[in-house]
């Protein structure tokens, strides 16, 4: 019996507007895995992992982390659930003009006090942590470079260094190779994979390409309109899944 | 892409009610217009060129009759191609390949920039005569020598004014930047859209800004003159003022651009927001900050020599008092030092700007 993470129950998300970004949507995280969620753009895929940490509002549903209800928590508790999930983005969102030590250490910014980090006093041992993740991702010597002018494949690893920085037991990754080129991407799906066999970090990501999902994913669900229409192994997505997933006329680009 | 759709929505109005206010505004556009080519054509080319009166009387009726004539020839030419504001309004069909060049309404625009600048020509009593006359030219030739004859005996004055300009621009500047910076939060946009109160004090916020700033500095000194008194102190005040506004419209602009990304994935390591806003926001904002600030010192002083002319202090004044008594070799050495420092100043902030971006 695998252990969950993260259950979502019948998920449903209205934006203000009126746009229904998910319909219903149930799921299970296992504790380890590589779960890859596919599906065209506004298929609700990003809506989903923003509803996890709760940057956006759930507007009807339940979502339990670690046996935990999250669904409507508010405050310090909130922070501290969002500081045990990290996240990593399409557009890498590192801050500009700060150096990728500085990148990395604002991982740690809710476990130090506000005074403190608005100071830029952070401890000696996260200081050495962030050293050695910032090596981890295949950076050491670029630590005091500043972030904006490093390129899309070294920031999303100052990403990845700045969520795992969170000492998180998930990582949620939003289209995270979307705005890089094949070759890069496939070094930071990588990482990504390294993260979830070596650390042993869950790991909760969106994607595009199936060639990318076959390769990485130990398990996958799509989404289409904000329904969960599939849920099972990446080898069992064959034409007429990926027609059903993409529409009829889609054709499948590899990346390789 | 949520703020689209939300606009979209509100622009939403029956089809027909919306249709009759674009012909209700094309016909007003017109009528205007021709109000406008009626009383140009009246006042400069009937009363002006072929009467040769000097200073036409003039009388209310005028423009009254000229909205009556323009409202006749508006309403006569709305349905053929002459009508400007139906093009305005969107309301003609037009042929995508022959473009409007040749159209009758473009025809038009074209007359009516034509005989505003004839007009402007009129009022504005352009004469080359006057440019070119012989005792013109002479007094042009006695100022001129004087003034590149400067007259050094005055340097140390002039010096000690042109500090004293600097550094009611650098005071000024200084005094405004904190109640910029919280104006500028006050007034973008995207922070301020989140309640009603929030949204009120944007509006007020928007309000009192362009209020102050669409008063120019110059009338603010005569303003604070006849307050503290002539001297350094009003021009200060009067600059104070002027930069509030102008600093606080471009640092909220620069909040309004800032990208959402960073304020995301500070969000979302569990920070506090306080945190979210020194890490997320700050950085995006500091440099940009600074390089407004530092240009708003550079006009400033600009703006100082100015409003000295009208008792502001500093090197303006002085000029003004020279100025009144004709003396224009000391006329010329206050017009060396107010370039001098206007291009210091100049070329050192666009340096300094260019090295922070």
């Amino acid at each position: 019996m695998t252990q969950k993470i993260l259950e979502v129950e019948k998920l449903n998300k209205v934006y203000p507007n009126g746009t229904h970004a998910l319909k219903g949507v149930s799921f299970d995280v296992n504790k380890g895995e590589f779960l890859v969620v596919i599906g065209l753009s506004g298929s609700g895929k990003s809506t989903l992992l923003r509803c996890i940490n709760r940057l956006h509002e759930p507007t009807t549903g339940k979502i339990h982390f670690e046996g935990n209800d999250i669904t409507s928590i508010k405050g310090k508790p909130l922070r501290s659930l969002r500081s045990r999930i990290g996240m990593i983005f399409q557009h890498f969102n590192l801050i500009p003009r700060k150096t990728v030590l500085t990148n990395v250490l604002t991982g740690t910014l809710s476990r130090n006090g506000v005074i403190k980090s608005i100071f830029g006093i952070f401890p000696e041992e996260d200081k050495k942590k962030a050293m050695d993740l910032i090596e981890l991702v295949g950076l050491s010597g670029k630590e005091n470079r500043r972030a904006d002018n490093l390129s899309g494949g070294q920031q999303q690893r100052v990403a990845i260094a700045r969520a795992l920085m969170q000492n998180p037991s998930i990582l949620l990754a939003d289209e995270p190779v979307a705005s890089l080129d094949p070759a890069t991407s496939h070094s930071v799906m990588q990482y990504l994979k390294k993260v979830n066999e070596e650390l042993g970090v869950t790991i909760l990501c969106n994607l595009h390409f199936l060639s990318l999902v076959r390769q990485y994913a130990t398990r996958v669900i799509a989404l289409k309109d904000g329904n969960l229409i599939y849920e099972g192994s990446p080898s069992e997505i064959d034409e007429n899944w990926f027609q059903t997933i993409y529409g009829e006329d889609a054709v499948e680009v590899t990346i390789d | 892409m949520k703020g689209n759709t939300e606009t979209l929505s509100l622009g939403q109005e029956p089809k027909g009610v919306a249709q009759m206010k674009r012909v209700i505004t094309a016909f007003v556009i017109d009528l205007l217009h021709w109000a406008y080519i009626t009383l140009v054509s009246y006042k400069i080319f009937y009363q002006k060129v072929i009467m040769g009166m000097r200073s036409p009387e003039f009388s209310w009726n005028e423009p009254v009759y000229a909205l009556t004539i323009g409202a006749a020839i508006g309403l006569a030419l709305f349905f053929t191609r002459f009508s400007v504001g139906r093009a305005i309004k969107g309301l003609y069909e037009i042929d995508e390949n022959q473009g409007i060049a040749k159209e009758p309404f473009t025809l038009l625009g074209y007359f009516t920039v034509f005989i505003t600048f004839i007009a402007g020509l009129f009022i504005s009593q352009v004469s080359l005569r006057e440019f070119f006359s012989e005792a013109g030219l002479l007094g042009a030739k006695r100022i001129f020598t004087a003034l590149f004859n400067p007259n050094f005996g005055i340097i140390e004055p002039a010096i000690f004014a042109a500090i004293e300009t600097i550094y009611m621009a650098f005071i000024a500047t200084v005094i405004a930047l904190p109640f910029a910076f919280l104006f500028g939060f006050f007034a973008a946009r995207n922070l301020m859209t989140a309640s009603p109160v929030l949204f009120f004090l944007y509006n007020l916020t928007r309000f009192f800004l362009n209020i102050t700033r669409s008063i120019e500095p110059l009338v603010w000194a005569i303003i604070f003159s006849v307050w503290v008194g002539i001297g350094p102190f009003a021009g200060m005040l009067a600059l104070c003022l002027h930069s509030i506004s102008s600093l606080a419209k471009l640092y909220s602009e620069q909040i309004e651009n800032i990208s959402e990304g960073p304020i995301e994935a500070m969000t979302a390591t569990g920070a506090h927001p306080i945190q979210v806003i020194w890490f997320g926001v700050v950085p995006q904002i500091v440099l940009p900050y600074l390089s407004f600030t530092i240009y708003r010192w550079d006009i400033n002083v600009r703006m100082a020599t100015v409003i000295g002319l009208v008792g502001g202090g500093g090197i303006g004044t002085m000029l003004m008092q020279y100025q009144g008594l004709a003396k224009w070799n000391e006329v010329g050495l206050l017009a060396i030092t107010i370039a001098v420092i206007v291009w210091v100043m100049d070329y050192s902030s666009s340096k300094i700007r260019e090295s922070i971006k």
